[in-house]
């Protein structure tokens, strides 16, 4: 018995050890060197939700629903050759443990843009995306409960630019 | 020598009385045996470790690692912006990121695309 309470302690921490997900992949790589960071938590969603007219570019793009419905943004920017590899890893590990579905994949000059969604037919709960190149490795996560409609129609009418 | 019948029909009276009057032999030794049967369940008794003595121990363990488990997330990281102007400037910025990596994918299937139709138009000049 004192045997199988040690051993389900030592799985407890075992696991925790291991999880990955945006946040805990931010923490460990945030504070690197050469690595630029940007956390947006749900309380600056929510004031951002606040701000009136919110546009992309020249063309006129209601930003609102898909801000409103965020309530984590993860980026991680590192030109960091010693840690690219393993941020790369263990982002691929949180893609992997998770129910993301791989949305698109393009290989380009040496580069590597991987984008992940999980979710249902009218959410999407969860977006990454994951662009590395021999140099650079890109992180971008997106948590939250995104209409997947405006969502959709955000990134179409941001490409047909 | 009593039959079987003979003993059913005695009254549990009578069988008490029978049993008083023969003292029933006792086993060599079985005075020692007891003794050492009796001392031995002591000291297996006194060998194995009380639970009492770790359980609490066990229990704040698997508590503590419980806790750790739900607290530590918790402690998220610090907001990058306090204004949310510059905050949504790159969340906006991001999306753009994303949308231009998106483009290199949607460029690459439309280059696909002509190449496709390439012997397809080639074919419909030939046939005119």
């Amino acid at each position: 018995m004192k045997r199988i309470i040690i051993l389900f302690a030592a799985l407890l921490l075992s696991f925790s050890a291991f999880a990955q997900n945006g946040k805990s992949i931010y923490q460990k790589y945030s504070d690197a060197e050469n690595v630029s960071a940007v956390y947006v938590s749900p309380a600056m969603f929510r004031m951002i939700g606040q701000i009136p007219d919110l546009e992309v570019g020249q063309e006129n793009v209601n930003l609102t629903p898909v801000i409103r419905s965020l309530t984590g943004l993860y980026i991680l920017n590192s030109e960091n050759a010693a840690i690219n590899g393993s941020l790369r890893a263990d982002a691929e590990r949180f893609i992997n443990s998770g129910r993301y579905e791989l949305l698109m994949e393009a290989k380009d000059s040496g580069e590597t843009v991987r984008i992940y969604t999980v979710g249902n037919d009218r959410v999407i709960e969860g977006f990454v995306m994951l662009a590395a190149e021999a140099s650079e490795v890109t992180f971008i996560c997106l948590d939250g409960q995104m209409p997947r409609k405006d969502f959709e129609e955000l990134f179409s009418k941001a490409m047909r630019k | 020598m009593k039959t079987l019948e003979e003993i059913e029909n005695l009254s549990l009276e009578e069988l008490e009385m029978k049993a008083a009057e023969t003292a029933a032999p006792v086993p060599d030794g079985l005075e020692r045996r007891l003794r050492q049967a009796l001392a031995a369940r002591e000291l297996a008794q006194a060998a194995r470790p009380r639970p009492a003595r770790w359980i609490p121990y066990a229990s704040l363990a698997v508590a503590a690692a419980a806790a750790a488990l739900v607290v530590l997330p918790q402690r998220g990281p610090k907001d990058t912006f306090d204004d949310p102007l510059l905050a949504y400037a790159e969340v906006e910025k991001a999306f753009q990121t994303i949308s231009e990596k998106m483009s290199v994918g949607l460029d690459i299937v439309r280059d696909a695309e002509q190449t496709a139709d390439m012997p397809y138009n080639t074919l419909n000049k030939i046939q005119k």
